[in-house]
């Protein structure tokens, strides 16, 4: 897949979250990056069909939860995910959880997130 | 993003970074509105104050209580009619409100003793009442009394009874989210982990962020219970407090408003390792990835689809009724903090309208990222806007509804816009399948209401029409449609009864509900008294 077709289908996943998803918005610029990289691995995880979870504590279980609903609709909105080889989809997440924490992280103007305490 | 220079703040000059325009192509991080901040002196703002915020939003909606204000009567305002969070025990928390009554005297004199005698009498008044919360308001707090030594020294006196006490008078912060902070936190370090509850179910949650507004709790509590889910409380709409003692005791919070009360949340979290999970009960689709995800939580996720398939099938077609009949409606989105982002994608979705406009009155940042985020281009986000910008924004845009508060929702009516409560509701609850259906129904006849038209005509100058009959919402809304939408006979009319919530609490009465044993999985009913109140133990006995 090329870059700029990876970059478009990024777009898409990114849109969706942005309508419709939460948990990348916790407070907390540290709270923030752990999200998205427990949830977006995760999803990459279920979306390339390997298991997903990696202990049964409820954290993992939340975690995977998410996971698991992201996926779901990710292949509900965008069919073609699933003619998507499994590199493919893991560079298109890798670019995804890049994104995503230049957005909610490193680009964010919220000036709360590098506050210590909640 | 560029920054909205509303022309009546020219002379504010710091207003100016509360406002963007959302144009396409931009992102969050091109600009963001300030939040969170004190009002700017010569701003004449909507918010509430920190005492506010922590008794008449978070702390007065739990069910049992006797909700003591330590200050003047004034401060007491906030029951009947303003506030709407209701409760199945016959609405105590609504029906009676409780005062200090400070007077000049006792700023110059104290008021501990008073407050010692008030609360005696209060509890001798209402004997059933054992748990009472107390709050620090502004003259209170300016001549120091200690809320807290007095309540102890009460509950030495009088054994049988429990006392929190909140000390966040108003001006303990920027709005009323201040004293939402300061009495989440309150509660944690006071009250949290105090009783040990009983557990009757395998999946148990706490239901965080919740103040049943008409029932919203209620018809979410049967969701919940269909998938067999102990619900070990609600923090805090139609709770009990001894409920909320026991919020350690869950598997997840499952958190609803993250403006008021994510703080609780990411201590529980912290602190006792229970995963905080942000949903949407608001819009269908949002309701129902929400069920799924707690359902994937549990490993219930068939349950969690049996009860999406059953309400989708139910209301959908009602839903959609509207939704052919509120395309294009432009719509302010004014609430105070949660609401911007809960439903600004759902109502455009899911209803169709436009929504030209997103503000909050005491959001911080966060907030203002999930509501940008959520809406579409061509927005005005406002953070803390006063009136002369409200109005102004009004002017500007033309909306055909404002969704606000009721204070500002007087404004808009003079200028002839109609507006929905979005914090009391107007006809809720608006939360679920049938909550939402409840809301479309509710925006469809402030836009359509034939007084509109009407409030239009100035019969000082101009002529009264005689020539025509009586006009309804529908002579005016289905003009533009189709005749395969008009005269669907799949598509219908909101059928929810006037009020929903009896019939859901006859439903608990019948006590249809299974939960599985946490033990053994078997699935069993639980006693109807139980439902109601759940067994706890103090901890220290």
């Amino acid at each position: 897949m090329d870059k700029k077709t990876a970059e478009e289908k990024m777009a898409l996943l990114e849109h969706y979250i942005t309508k419709h998803c939460l948990w990348q918005y916790n407070s907390r610029g540290w709270d923030r990056e752990i999200q998205n990289e427990r949830i977006l691995s995760k999803t990459k995880k279920v979306l390339c069909g390997e298991n997903a979870r990696e202990n049964d504590s409820t954290a993992d279980r939340y975690y995977w939860s998410e996971a698991m609903t992201l996926a779901e609709a990710f292949k509900r909105y965008y069919p073609w995910l699933e003619e998507t080889s499994k590199e493919d989809i893991a560079e298109i997440m890798q670019m995804l959880k890049e994104k995503m924490d230049y957005t909610m992280i490193k680009g964010s103007l919220n000036v709360e997130l590098i506050k210590e305490q909640y | 993003m560029p920054y909205h220079q509303f022309d009546c703040s020219v002379c504010i000059p710091e207003r100016l970074h509360h406002a963007v325009d959302k144009n396409k192509g931009e992102e969050l991080t091109d600009a963001l509105p300030l939040g969170y901040l004190n009002t700017i002196p010569g701003s004449i703002s909507e918010r509430g104050c920190a005492y506010c915020g922590a008794k008449h939003v978070i702390g007065t909606p739990m069910k049992d209580v006797i909700h003591l204000s330590h200050g003047p009567v004034g401060c007491t305002y906030d029951t009947w009619q303003t506030k709407r969070y209701i409760s199945d025990e016959d609405n105590f928390q609504l029906k009676y409100t409780f005062a200090s009554n400070m007077k000049e005297s006792h700023i110059v004199f104290g008021a501990g003793s008073m407050l010692k005698k008030n609360i005696i009498e209060a509890f001798k008044a209402f004997p059933k009442m054992k748990r009472m919360s107390i709050y620090q308001t502004c003259a209170s707090a300016l001549i120091g009394d200690d809320i807290e030594a007095t309540a102890t020294e009460v509950m030495e006196e009088m054994p049988d009874v429990k006392i929190f006490t909140c000390n966040s008078p108003g001006f303990a912060g920027p709005s009323q989210s201040g004293g939402h902070h300061k009495i989440n936190l309150a509660w944690l370090g006071q009250m949290v982990g105090t009783v040990e509850p009983e557990i009757y179910s395998k999946y148990v949650i706490n239901y965080v962020g919740e103040y049943n507004i008409q029932g919203d709790q209620e018809i979410m509590k049967d969701y919940f219970y269909r998938m067999g889910i102990q619900i070990l409380s609600t923090f805090t709409g139609n709770c009990h407090f001894d409920d909320l003692r026991a919020m350690h005791r869950a598997q997840l919070n499952v958190l609803e408003c993250a403006r008021s009360s994510e703080y609780l949340c990411d201590e529980l979290r912290v602190r006792y390792g229970i995963p905080r999970m942000d949903i949407d009960g608001f819009g269908f689709e949002a309701t129902s990835d929400s069920l799924l995800k707690i359902g994937y939580f549990f490993g219930i996720e068939d349950k969690a689809r049996e009860v999406i398939a059953e309400e989708t099938a139910r209301w959908k077609p009602e839903l959609d009724w509207y939704a052919e009949r509120l395309k294009g409606v432009k719509v302010c989105l004014w609430p105070g903090g949660s609401k911007l982002w809960h439903w600004a994608h759902s109502i455009h979705k899911e209803m169709g309208v436009e929504v030209v406009s997103v503000y909050t009155k005491f959001g911080h940042q966060g907030d203002m990222e999930k509501g940008i985020s959520r809406c579409e281009p061509g927005v005005l986000a406002i953070d803390d806007p006063n009136e002369l910008e409200s109005v102004e924004a009004m002017y500007r845009l033309k909306p055909d509804v404002i969704f606000t508060g009721k204070r500002p929702g007087e404004v808009a009516k003079k200028i002839r816009v109609p507006y929905l409560n979005a914090h009391g509701y107007h006809n809720g609850p608006y939360k679920g399948y049938e909550g939402w259906v409840r809301f479309a129904r509710d925006i469809y006849n402030a836009v359509y209401s034939p007084i509109h038209k009407l409030s239009l005509l100035d019969i000082s100058k101009d002529e009264i029409p005689t020539d025509k009959g009586f006009e309804t919402p529908q002579a005016f809304s289905d003009v533009k449609l189709g005749d395969e939408i008009r005269n669907s006979t799949e598509l219908r009319k909101c059928t929810s009864k006037y009020d929903p919530i009896p019939a859901l609490r006859e439903k608990l009465k019948k006590n249809e509900y299974l939960f599985p044993d946490p033990v053994t999985g078997e699935l069993k009913q639980v006693p109807y008294e139980k439902l109601m109140k759940n067994t706890v133990v103090e901890v220290n006995e």
